[in-house]
């Protein structure tokens, strides 16, 4: 029984830590190398894409998507999507899409003369999958040691962990006070039973 | 519109469930505060039914009440805020 409580409750976080790490926002210091747009089928990744550009049509089933081409201050390549993600989830109400994809357009810069932009994006990059994370905003900076504190996140996820924490408290006070008295009275009559069945047998072996 | 038709209805079911949770939940806590209120004295010649009653007729036209309400503000607000964030700052 401890291998399979165990195995859920851990499958269990895993998942809320995915949840949280895909859904919030997260900043990239790096420079904008290019920028396009390149028409995408969907297939089994259509999960990690957003929907079309808010009042346009949804029954498509293929569309042009803009990218976002970078190199990071930690030198690694990165590419991002940039799609309106609308009135749907993840709750950013994202609807500038091309607005944000002419301001990385203006933002461009080539390596000897950087422009560093802080790039805020929700959502993973992965290579095996095509999918990509999706640009919110772009703004410049000229230090690409800019130091960001996530208020945001912070406060979210402190949010989160009080509701689990209260809930936690109050399932763990009703187990107490409702179901480990009645499992105590259970296992009381329990054993009495099994101790007069041991008499009974004891009084036969005689 | 598909998609702020459907925000807007699932929001608007979400909300309407937790002020009515929300609601009863005051109510009660007003009902058991006034009835505590009455135990305690001090409230000469009024049976305790009475006293409770008036105190939720009070209670129903009261302030503390319509702030219940912010159940459907709050949210409104923070959508507002996000939009014109995310779109206009």
């Amino acid at each position: 029984m401890g291998y399979i409580k165990w195995t859920f409750w851990i499958t269990f976080w895993v998942l809320v830590a995915s949840f949280f790490h895909y859904t919030l926002p997260q900043h990239d210091v790096a420079r904008i190398t290019d920028t396009y747009e390149k028409r995408i089928d969907f297939g089994e990744n259509s999960l990690f894409w957003a929907s079309a550009d808010t009042g346009n049509a949804v029954t498509s089933v293929n569309r042009d998507v803009f990218f976002i081409q970078t190199r990071l201050s930690n030198d690694n390549v990165m590419v991002y999507r940039n799609e309106d993600t609308g009135w749907g989830w993840p709750p950013y109400f994202k609807f500038d899409t091309t607005n944000l994809q002419a301001e990385a357009s203006d933002l461009k810069s080539v390596a000897e003369t950087p422009q560093w932009v802080v790039i805020k994006h929700y959502g993973w990059r992965n290579e095996f999958m095509s999918i990509f994370p999706n640009a919110v905003s772009v703004r410049a900076v000229d230090d690409p040691n800019v130091r960001m504190i996530p208020w945001l996140n912070i406060s979210i996820l402190i949010i989160f962990f009080a509701f689990v924490w209260a809930i936690w408290v109050r399932c763990r006070r009703f187990r107490e006070a409702n179901i480990d008295p009645v499992l105590e009275d259970a296992g009381d009559s329990i054993a009495n039973t099994s101790d007069g069945v041991k008499k009974w047998f004891g009084s036969w072996r005689k | 519109m598909f998609a702020l038709a459907r925000l807007v209805v699932v929001g608007f079911f979400v909300l309407t469930i937790v002020y009515i949770c929300l609601s009863l939940y005051s109510r009660s806590v007003r009902r058991d505060k006034l009835e505590t209120e009455w135990r305690e004295g001090g409230t000469e010649g009024a049976n305790i039914e009475e006293f409770v009653q008036k105190g939720l007729e009070e209670y129903d036209g009261s302030l503390r009440r319509k702030l219940i309400l912010g159940v459907y503000v709050i949210p409104i607000g923070i959508v507002s805020f996000i939009i014109y964030a995310t779109n206009f700052m």
